[in-house]
């Protein structure tokens, strides 16, 4: 049973198919979400939490269908949406209070838990201030507080780093990889910004129209991808470069030294360094990176036929 | 989770039954509608009718003060159907405004800051939470009609020097029934025009709006077709018959302003119906954050 099973779903809404033959299980400790605008991301969550019902195939969340068992899911579920959504006249731990109230805490624990939760998230100071008076950094931060007040199983966040400065970005990027670290709590992030979920997830969910154009897993995904290399070198370019070409690696040259490479997981930068050392070749650059989650994507959007052609499951 | 120690820890203790969720929407709405000073005001205000109603069954039930008034103050000192339809009457149209100022204040809010999504993320339905805030609602109304009219009925029997009670227990249950269903209303309607509207003032005077202008719709109707079929639209008269009859006060004496039972039940289910689609059509479209 996977955090999220995904089975053909389909989901039509005023006659429009937003979500169209989703399938596959998420089992991410940190699941990304990622996708262009309009490419069904809120739907698939609105979904997850049973506001939507499937019109073919069946989602679930840790086993429970999302539209009969919604309640129950609703319960384990921590949602902090995209949008400002809150209470605003009322104080930041009474709103949150009330959330988890909501959740299933008795009236005193979810008080106790309230408190802590703003304290968590950096509110400590603020909590007794009404919400609409909150930075929009602050909402941010009380709409993932109210999440995770009562200890959901799976806590969905969408967009948590919209409309934030770098500051409190990084800030509730720490919040998310602290929350993942410790381990109770799977994540749902949805997010079109390719850093935050580099950042954070383990696992990604890309869509593109309705379907899905790649899942997989980050860290597998990035080891199997090559590694490339730039260098900027000063002296026997081409013969160096005929050199490396001999350790397997695919090379191209440039004017003014510059060299591209593709190099097998076997060969280091040492061997590089070794090799120019012989040959009097200085090294002036080096720039090495191997697939990131951007290549990924790209390619996952380059893929019109989408997951099947992709390959990647 | 440990407020020194500022880690995340998950919650492993009980969990309340999901069926008691809706008491909690209900509690945090009573207790907005209720932070206002507003609204306290206003609740007092709304008692000070049945301060005075309870001093005339003080009197009434006073030999001495009946003595003082002689022979026509008899008449105007009697507790009967007559005198409680009246306390009824002051306590209903005093109850439209306590809802026109509260109602705003139950849905609006949540609207106007889009907290639907976040709201019903939780494990409540749609319904539970119309059903919390009409809790909310209809618990508030309550205490300015149903409960201070059956107080003062207990009071009446309690200070008549006749055995009072059970002969006019119809005026019990008129005041309990005819409370109910006329808060009832007011709760749904109160509800559904809130939340189309987003700005709170604007709702009081529409709730208003809803009760009375459609009376003066209805009176061009029957002024043109010439027909009694257009006091179907005037609340206060339709209600008033209602009132009437359940508490089993004499009719009026014009008979052009009485409309049968049964039209009456069909057109505040109909407005009640309307109140419901209005709702569930408005709160749909607002408890998803579409992207």
């Amino acid at each position: 049973m996977g955090v999220i099973d995904l089975d053909g779903v389909e989901v039509r809404l005023a006659n429009r198919t937003v979500l169209s033959g989703l399938t596959g299980e998420l089992n991410g400790q940190a699941i990304g979400l990622l996708g262009p605008n309009g490419a069904g991301k809120s739907t698939l969550i609105n979904t997850l939490l049973g506001f939507h019902l499937p019109s073919k195939g069946k989602a679930r969340v840790f086993g429970l269908d999302t539209h009969k068992d919604r309640a129950q899911i609703r319960g384990s579920i921590g949602y902090m949406p995209e949008n400002d959504s809150f209470i605003g006249n009322m104080s930041g731990v009474r709103f949150v209070r009330y959330m988890a109230e909501l959740s299933g805490l008795p009236s005193g624990v979810a008080l106790e838990r309230a408190h802590e939760a703003l304290f968590y998230v950096g509110l400590g100071e603020v909590r007794y201030r009404k919400v609409n008076t909150y930075s929009l950094g602050m909402k941010q931060l009380v709409k993932l507080a109210q999440a995770l007040a009562h200890g959901p199983k799976l806590l969905i966040l969408d967009e948590p780093t919209n409309g934030l400065d770098p500051v409190a970005r990084q800030r509730m990027i720490q919040l998310i990889k602290d929350i993942r670290k410790e381990g109770s709590i799977r994540l749902l992030i949805s997010s079109h910004l390719l850093r935050d979920i580099d950042e954070t997830c383990d696992e990604v969910l890309i869509l593109k129209n309705g379907r899905i154009a790649s899942l997989c897993n980050i860290e597998e995904e990035r080891r199997s991808n090559r590694s490339f290399m730039e260098l900027e070198t000063v002296g026997a370019t081409e013969r160096f470069s005929v050199s490396i070409r001999g350790l397997g690696c695919e090379c191209a040259t440039y004017p003014g030294g510059r060299i591209k490479l593709v190099i097998p997981d076997n060969i280091e930068a040492r061997d590089l360094y070794v090799i120019a050392s012989e040959q009097g070749v200085q090294i002036r650059r080096m720039n090495q990176r191997r697939d990131s989650l951007e290549d990924i994507f790209l390619r996952a959007m380059d893929n019109d036929q989408g997951r099947t052609a992709n390959g990647s499951l | 989770m440990a407020v020194y120690k500022r880690n995340y820890s998950a919650y492993t203790g009980t969990v309340t039954p999901v069926a008691t969720r809706v008491l909690v929407l209900a509690r945090y709405a009573f207790e907005e509608a209720w932070s206002s000073k507003i609204t306290v005001g206003l609740f007092i205000f709304c008692l000070l009718p049945c301060l005075v109603s309870l001093v005339a069954i003080y009197l009434a039930d006073n030999p001495i003060a009946r003595a003082l008034v002689g022979g026509r103050g008899q008449e105007m000192l009697a507790i009967d159907a007559r005198f409680f339809l009246k306390v009824l009457q002051t306590q209903a149209w005093l109850a439209l405004v306590m809802a026109s100022w509260i109602a705003p204040r139950l849905i609006t809010l949540d609207l106007a800051d889009n907290a639907l999504p976040i709201l019903l993320s939780h494990p409540i339905s749609r319904f539970g939470y119309v059903f919390g805030k009409f809790i909310a609602l209809f618990t508030s109304l309550s205490l300015i009609t149903w409960i201070p009219c059956l107080l003062l009925f207990v009071y009446q029997s309690y200070s008549s020097p006749q055995p009072w009670a059970a002969s006019n227990l119809q005026i019990a249950v008129g005041l309990l029934a005819g409370s109910v269903i006329w808060i009832a209303f007011l709760s749904v309607l109160g509800l559904a025009l809130s939340s189309w509207v987003k700005w709170r003032a604007v709702a009081t005077g529409v709730i208003f709006a809803a009760v009375f202008v459609p009376a003066g719709v209805g009176a061009i109707v029957s002024a043109v077709l010439r027909t009694k079929w257009g006091l179907l639209l005037n609340v206060p008269v339709m209600m008033s018959n209602l009132w009437q009859r359940l508490l089993g006060a004499p009719e009026p004496i014009n008979g052009r302003l009485s409309v049968p039972t049964l039209g009456i039940a069909v057109m505040l289910l109909l407005a009640c119906l309307v109140c419901v689609g209005m709702l569930s059509k408005r709160i749909r479209a607002r408890e998803v954050v579409r992207g």
